[in-house]
């Protein structure tokens, strides 16, 4: 009955918004600075591309507003015996945009999509080793060994209809050359996108047949991506958007005394850290030491007594930062709370350390920092430049593009680089296997650790924090970890970068730490 | 003349190939794709077998060859960014820059030209040295500076323009135009003011150069002194003879409106090539940078051409030079 | 060929430059005060290091915690004032004025030489010479000019930052910028100089000096060359200005002045930033220095050209 009732609603209400713009019609538009380079949910495994199409696809489980898992397209999952695997019950009843049923066949389907090799999310399925339709609306995933994440870690794997990528030659993703559903989506979501023109604007409209409750009030919303952040900025405050995400650090204290504008703040996923080589045999970038200085942990902790975060966070970041001692933040699962602070701001400590590990006199190396990936990267980068050339460590700092930064690190073209993590199953887990795992292709560990850190203790845990059910001794292991890498420094953690949204006044919205704008939580008054 | 068009062309030709060539040099030092088209769990297998896929790991000379192969057939390939065929996407944004580009063009070349003569004729007068005051800080500031100023004036505090895109579209089959909306044409304005501003200043201080030194000649003078009336004067036989280098300038200028529109169009978000370049850039979308150096090159190489043969009709004194030869 | 000299017109530009010149510069206070403003600029960038009270270029002496102090204001933290208020790094902004403004006339007076030279040599030779010469040298202009100069100077750096270390990059940007501005500026002299060349080459007293035996070189610098400045002073003239803004605008696009060593034009895109949220000082300061620099530069070379020319007055 009240899906009928909301149906019509919905009906009366698109009703007038075809014939003209009307004032009932809400409308919504936002500017992002990434326009998503595709509508496949399986071919590119960036935020970009999976924020916006949590708004059209879904998954069998989805994050609430708290980041918690809840049910979607599963309605209850439970573990298959010890570990062996996990079982999910599906949804009855739900339709994709189409029109067409959703069963399991279009999960197993979507496995075999987003696990295929042309797929860019085949990682997230490397622990399964089978799946299993069990009847219309059961479906196994056996694992290789227990996995108590696993829920978790799809939360992002969006399901597509069987039927309809077959009949559009879309069975597998196709990065290079696109197929239909690169230009085009059909998903089970609240949203379903009705007119897509890439780098110039998405539109989106309410999907009638979503089985979810409304909360939401927008009839039409249109995506713009607007790169430059003056831009975005201007028009936000001239009203041509109702909400931009990032809002320039520097002018959030503006913003706030704005009457007609809202500024929505909250801690992100992202550590920002500098990263090492550890392996090299000598820097690359020094004109006055041909040995490695940064292999020495003690050099490393010279860094992090070096650097003044306080001070970064109150002139750079303004306050909207939190410094953090770990490769997580506080927000995500397997946070160590057990770990004591990190070095301390201590310049006088920084050049004893330095003189213990033999370098009285500092030493030159060069810095590389990308300057359009993180919020005030090559502000932050120039202000570590200047901290460590107090502490006698001169850095050479050389700012660059990131589709530039990449290849660089790639290449080992550094002595010190800024990097931030943000880890995509939101657990302390997902750092230690990319950045603190010795590398290993072929178990695909350690695949962003540039410098070849490496520590036995470490890669020993990570397979036993990989398939702990118990999740105090899954902590327990993971405060080690975290402990490990802090007495070794393999990394200097900086901050959290801080999320910033700025909407106009009357719009509610709610943000998630991972930085996805849902757009059925937001509602125009 | 019919011989040495023919000539211009297969130089013009060959311009383009070298272009194409440099281009693709270029593309090494622009960063990696890859990057853009895979993930955070991406592995180095990942990297390496995309690689290939793309024909990234062949020598440029054997890719810029590929790409020529493909695009004397009309294929200018696939967008590495938006997967879809570059052809349809250039054609998509045109409208938009070429629009910007004639609306700048037509306020610079109408406006330079007309104040120029004006400051000329009345070059002692309060006017014309305001004007000549005025124009300068126009040219003194950075184009993108003088739009986010604008925007700032116009959109965010007296908040009587929009401060980005192209408002309201009407398509005219394949061709999207701004010119039938009263959205359309509001958005137009201050991007072909940021535009058109340089130009139009650079124009008239060449025409008030050139008149200048036009009015001084003696046949001037002697006209003058058959008591011409001043008007007939000025344009029929001064303005006219100012010409030569003000239409090599012009020429010169309408290719760099379109160059400049990248930076107008990065700081308006106007949805046209320029815009579309940077973010290829940005991207590292090979092909698109690739079709879009081809469709500039051709534009100049045309516009060159043009500029040329109308030296032919304006100064009847070159012609048997260039035909004649030495 | 040969070199007869010609005195009388060698005494004429001197006594140009000796009387008639100084006599209307000092009756135009429009000259005068862009002439003034030129030279004090002129002499506080070669001063700079003396006139600073801060060393922006040396990341030591930087406190951050003075960033984003207003002029005149103390600093909540150090209670440090100073005169124009700090940037984001906490840099006095005064001194990189000072500083930025020393490395932009650098770059734009490099630049506009190199282009002019480059550009004046190759138009009178396609101009006067013709025939292949002409042919490659303006097909090569058009090859230029099919790259925007914003291009032209990506490549230069692409390729620049691709065989150069890092610890010399810094400094070769600097360099890499005047290759880069004055590359593809070069054209724009070369065009009109070669149009204006072809126009004055079938001149009666050019065919006249042909006729009485004056080698091709002489004709190019005594003949022809003075009659096609006019337009190339325009050009030059415009030209710095030009370069300095261009510089600017490769800052925006993320190609120029590296922050560390900041140009005006850098100093303004580090400025624009801060526009909508109350720092105005970052960006208006250096703002009104480069257009007082320019529009200065642009004024004097409107007075200069109009000067130079005799019959104008």
């Amino acid at each position: 009955m009240l899906r009928l009732l909301r149906s019509a609603a919905c009906a009366a209400a698109l009703a007038p918004a075809i014939l003209a713009s009307t004032a009932q019609a809400e409308e919504f538009s936002w500017a992002v600075t990434t326009d998503p380079q595709t509508l496949d949910p399986h071919a590119v495994n960036t935020a970009a591309v999976l924020g916006f199409l949590n708004n059209t696809y879904e998954g069998l489980v989805r994050r609430n507003k708290d980041m918690r898992i809840e049910p979607a397209l599963a309605t209850s999952w439970e573990p298959i015996g010890a570990g062996e695997g996990w079982r999910f019950h599906l949804r009855e009843g739900v339709t994709f945009q189409d029109g067409s049923a959703f069963t399991a066949e279009d999960v197993l389907f979507s496995y075999q999509r987003a696990a295929s090799p042309e797929a860019d999310t085949a990682s997230w399925f490397s622990p399964v080793s089978d799946v299993k339709i069990v009847d219309e609306f059961t479906v196994d995933f056996l694992t290789t060994s227990p996995n108590p994440i696993f829920p978790d870690s799809i939360a992002n794997w969006m399901i597509m209809d069987s039927g309809w990528a077959e009949a559009n030659a879309a069975e597998r993703p196709d990065k290079e050359s696109g197929n239909y559903a690169t230009l085009n989506a059909n998903g089970t979501g609240a949203f379903q996108v009705t007119s897509r023109e890439p780098g110039l604007r998405t539109v989106l409209e309410p999907f009638e047949g979503w089985w979810g409750e409304v909360e939401h009030n927008i009839t039409r919303a249109e995506m713009t991506p607007i790169q430059n952040p003056a831009t975005a900025l201007a028009a936000l405050l001239s009203g041509d958007v109702d909400m931009i995400n990032p809002v320039p650090i520097q002018d959030v204290a503006r913003l706030q005394d704005n009457p007609d504008v809202t500024v929505t703040q909250g801690i992100e996923a992202r550590v920002i850290m500098l990263g090492f080589p550890h392996q090299a045999e000598a820097l690359k970038f020094s004109t006055d030491t041909d040995e490695n200085p940064f292999a020495d942990a003690r050099v490393r902790q010279a860094v992090a007594h070096a650097i003044n975060v306080p001070a970064i966070l109150k002139t750079i970041m303004r306050d909207n930062a939190e410094p953090v001692n770990q490769l997580v933040s506080a927000a995500m699962r397997g946070y160590s709370n057990a770990l004591g602070d990190g070095p301390a701001y201590d310049p006088d400590a920084a050049r004893a350390l330095l003189a213990e590990a033999g370098y009285p006199d500092g030493f030159s190396f060069g810095f590389k920092c990308p300057n359009n990936r993180y919020l005030n990267d090559e502000a932050v980068c120039q202000a570590i430049t200047a901290m460590l050339a107090q502490a006698g460590m001169t850095a050479s700092l050389d700012a660059m593009p990131v589709q530039n930064y990449w290849p660089e690190l790639r290449a080992g073209n550094y002595d010190m680089f800024l990097l931030g993590w943000s880890p995509g199953t939101f657990d302390a887990e997902h750092p230690i296997r990319f950045l603190a795992a010795t590398p290993n292709e072929a178990q695909k560990l350690g695949s962003w650790n540039f410098g070849g850190f490496s520590n036995a203790r470490v890669d020993e845990l990570l397979p036993q924090i990989q398939s702990e059910i118990d999740e105090d001794a899954r902590q327990a292991m993971l405060d080690e970890v975290a402990q490990i890498l802090q007495d070794e420094m393999a990394y200097v953690p900086l901050y959290v970068q801080p999320l910033i949204w700025g909407t106009r006044s009357n719009v509610t919205l709610t943000q998630r730490p991972d930085n996805f704008f849902i757009l059925r939580w937001v509602s125009v008054n | 003349m019919l011989a040495y068009i023919i000539r211009r062309m297969a130089q013009s030709a060959l311009v383009l190939l070298i272009v194409g060539l440099v281009a693709f040099a270029m593309f090494h030092f622009v960063g990696d794709p890859i990057d853009n088209m895979l993930g955070q769990e991406r592995t180095a297998d990942d990297i390496e077998r995309l690689r290939k896929q793309l024909g990234l790991d062949r020598p440029f000379v054997v890719q810029y060859f590929k790409f020529l192969e493909n695009a004397v057939q009309g294929n200018f390939g696939m967008s590495y960014r938006q997967g879809r065929p570059v052809i349809d996407i250039l054609l998509e944004r045109a409208p938009a820059t070429l629009e910007l580009a004639a609306v700048s063009g037509i306020l610079a070349i109408v406006f330079g030209i007309a104040l120029g003569v004006f400051t000329a004729i009345k070059r002692k007068g309060f006017a014309a040295n305001a004007i000549m005051s005025v124009s300068l800080i126009g040219v003194s500031l950075p184009t993108f500076l003088i739009g986010i100023l604008l925007i700032y004036l116009f959109s965010v505090e007296l908040g009587w323009l929009p401060s980005f895109g192209r408002g309201n579209v009407v398509d005219l089959g394949g061709w999207s135009t701004g010119f039938l909306t009263t959205s359309g044409l509001k958005a137009l304005i201050l991007p072909s003011i940021t535009l058109g501003l340089y130009q139009m200043t650079l124009i008239m201080r060449l025409v008030r150069s050139e008149m200048l030194e036009v009015l001084r000649q003696d046949y001037i003078r002697f006209a003058r002194a058959r008591g011409l009336r001043d008007r007939n004067v000025h344009f029929r036989h001064a303005l006219k003879n100012t010409m030569v280098p003000v239409i090599t300038v012009i020429g010169l200028q309408l290719g760099s409106i379109i160059a400049f529109a990248i930076i107008t169009e990065t700081v308006f978000q106007w949805p046209g090539v320029g815009l579309l370049f940077i973010n290829a850039i940005q991207f590292v979308d090979i092909p698109v940078m690739a079709a879009y150096l081809m469709l500039i090159s051709v534009m100049f190489v045309g516009i060159n051409l043009i500029v040329d043969i109308l030296y032919f009709f304006i100064d009847p004194r070159l012609r048997v030079d260039r035909t004649g030869g030495h | 060929m040969s070199e007869t000299p010609i005195p009388a017109q060698k005494s004429r530009l001197r006594a140009a430059l000796e009387s008639d010149l100084f006599y209307t510069f000092t009756r135009s206070p429009v000259a005068v005060v862009a002439a003034f403003v030129v030279l004090l600029m002129l002499l506080a960038s070669v001063f700079a290091p003396l006139i600073a009270p801060t060393n922006p270029f040396d990341p030591a002496s930087l406190n951050l915690m003075n960033g984003f102090t207003a002029p005149m204001a103390a600093n909540d933290f150090t209670g440090d004032v100073f005169l124009l208020g700090t940037d984001d790094q906490g840099r006095d902004v005064f001194s990189t004025i000072l500083y930025g403004m020393r490395i932009s006339l650098f770059v734009g007076v490099s630049a506009v030489l190199f282009a002019m030279v480059l550009g004046i040599t190759l138009g009178l030779l396609s101009g006067y010479l013709g025939g292949w010469v002409e042919t490659i040298i303006m097909r090569t202009a058009d090859v230029q000019l099919t790259f925007p100069s914003i291009l032209v100077a990506m490549l230069i750096f692409g390729i620049a930052k691709g065989i150069t270390p890092v610890e010399y990059r810094d400094q070769m940007a600097i360099w890499v910028l005047i290759l880069a501005i004055g590359l593809s500026d070069w054209v724009q002299f070369a065009r009109v100089v070669r149009g204006a060349t072809l126009v004055e080459k079938n001149k009666e007293y050019v065919e006249a000096a042909r006729l009485i035996g004056r080698g091709s070189g002489a004709i190019m610098l005594r003949h022809i060359l003075p009659n096609v400045l006019s337009p190339v002073l325009v050009i030059a003239t415009i030209s710095l200005a030009l370069a300095i803004i261009a510089e600017a605008t490769l800052s925006f696009l993320g190609v120029g002045a590296p922050p560390t060593q900041p140009s005006l034009g850098t100093l303004i895109r580090i400025g624009q930033g801060f526009l909508f949220s109350g720092e105005w000082w970052i960006l208006l300061f250096p703002a009104t220095t480069l257009l007082a620099l320019a529009l200065s530069v642009n004024l004097l070379g409107d007075w200069l050209r109009d000067a130079l020319n005799p019959r104008l007055r």
